[in-house]
């Protein structure tokens, strides 16, 4: 299917590090970029003028606890009513819980589990019957390596992030014949502020053990993203596109 | 047109005629969704009767979701998402009354 102009494409956690940069690019593409988070933020507001400056695509953030989700299914109604079709959903927000999993409080693992996992496939669960219906659509869903290498301290972290590979190889298969296709990505060690608590010691180990001797960065997800929404994308379903600079190559 | 703005158009004199006619223009409604996502996904579907079983119709859960996602954009409603169980109707009269019970 021939991507139309100016689709929409929502963003979750969208107002900072990997989401941000993604409706960045998204904007720079030419799409609208729907970025759900719960605050603006000053990036966010920054990146929503310059889209505005450059007037090629737009930004247009959507206030919204992801972890409600009783209030999904209105957020979507609401989306398509105001945006019009969502050709793409980037299921980007996620929480991340470091610390020994004996010492991790039930609140805190289910908080996590709730963001992470719950809240993507719910919201899935609403965007995609549009897409269904309208004949085709892109989704992906953020994994990272940890889902598949385990990292000390990241144990209910990395299930979640193993989840959304399980729950994208299935999605695919269910909605492909519709022209939908469903993709995960899976970032390795990226310089945002959920890796600023390794410090430089950290980051230099990571460096040392990848292939190419340096950390992958957010934009090298947004281009990944940008890429799977449009035509080149339009053959790939069902897999998961790894890019953390040969870190587990 | 959404099924409200059918009903405010509808111009009776009796109550129950007008009531009569919005129960008709449902059926009508989800019967039409029910032929184009069947003729959209190549399935031969079975009669739109009351006692149509929804497995025996031709249409598969597929195109079930996809059913109910247009219904939900004409309609403005989606009673699955509304309902507090859990279960599917089972024949397509069922399916009828399911989204007039929630109108």
């Amino acid at each position: 299917m021939e991507v139309a102009r100016l689709p929409s494409v929502l963003v979750t956690g969208a107002s900072r590090g990997i989401g941000l940069a993604i409706v960045k690019r998204l904007a720079a593409s030419g799409y609208t970029a729907i970025a759900l988070a719960r605050t603006e933020g000053p990036a966010l507001t920054e990146a929503i003028e310059e889209a505005r400056g450059a007037a090629k695509g737009a930004i247009e953030f959507v206030p919204f606890d992801l972890s409600n989700l009783d209030g999904i299914p209105e957020l979507v109604r609401e989306l398509r009513a105001r945006s019009g079709a969502i050709w793409g959903l980037v299921n980007n927000a996620g929480l991340g819980l470091e610390g020994l999993l004996a010492n991790s409080h039930v609140s805190q693992i289910e908080a996590v589990i709730r963001l992470n996992t719950t809240a993507p496939i719910v919201l899935t669960k609403y965007v995609v019957r549009g897409m269904m219906a309208g004949g085709g659509g892109r989704i992906v869903n953020m994994s990272s390596i940890i889902g598949s290498t385990g990292y000390n301290g990241l144990s209910v972290y990395g299930a979640t992030k193993a989840s959304m590979i399980g729950f994208t190889k299935s999605l695919a298969r269910e909605v492909g014949r519709l022209g939908v296709t469903v993709n995960a990505i899976a970032p390795g060690f990226i310089d945002t502020e959920m890796t600023a608590g390794m410090g430089e010691e950290g980051r230099e180990q990571v460096m040392r053990r990848s292939a190419l001797r340096r950390l992958a960065d957010v934009e090298d997800v947004a281009a990944m993203v940008e890429f799977l929404m449009g035509d080149g994308g339009k053959n790939i379903t069902g897999t998961v596109v790894t890019i953390d600079a040969g870190n587990t190559a | 047109m959404t099924l409200t703005a059918l009903a405010r158009n509808v111009r009776v004199p009796e109550q129950d005629s007008c009531e009569t006619r919005v129960k008709t223009t449902l059926r009508a409604v989800i019967s039409d969704n029910f032929r184009s996502v069947a003729a959209a996904q190549g399935k031969a579907i079975a009669p739109l009767a009351d006692g149509l079983v929804l497995l025996d119709s031709g249409l598969d859960s597929l195109c079930f979701a996809i059913i109910v996602a247009m219904l939900e954009d004409e309609l403005g409603y989606d009673p699955f998402t509304e309902a507090e169980d859990v279960c599917f109707p089972v024949t397509f009269g069922e399916f009828v009354q399911f989204y007039d019970r929630d109108r």
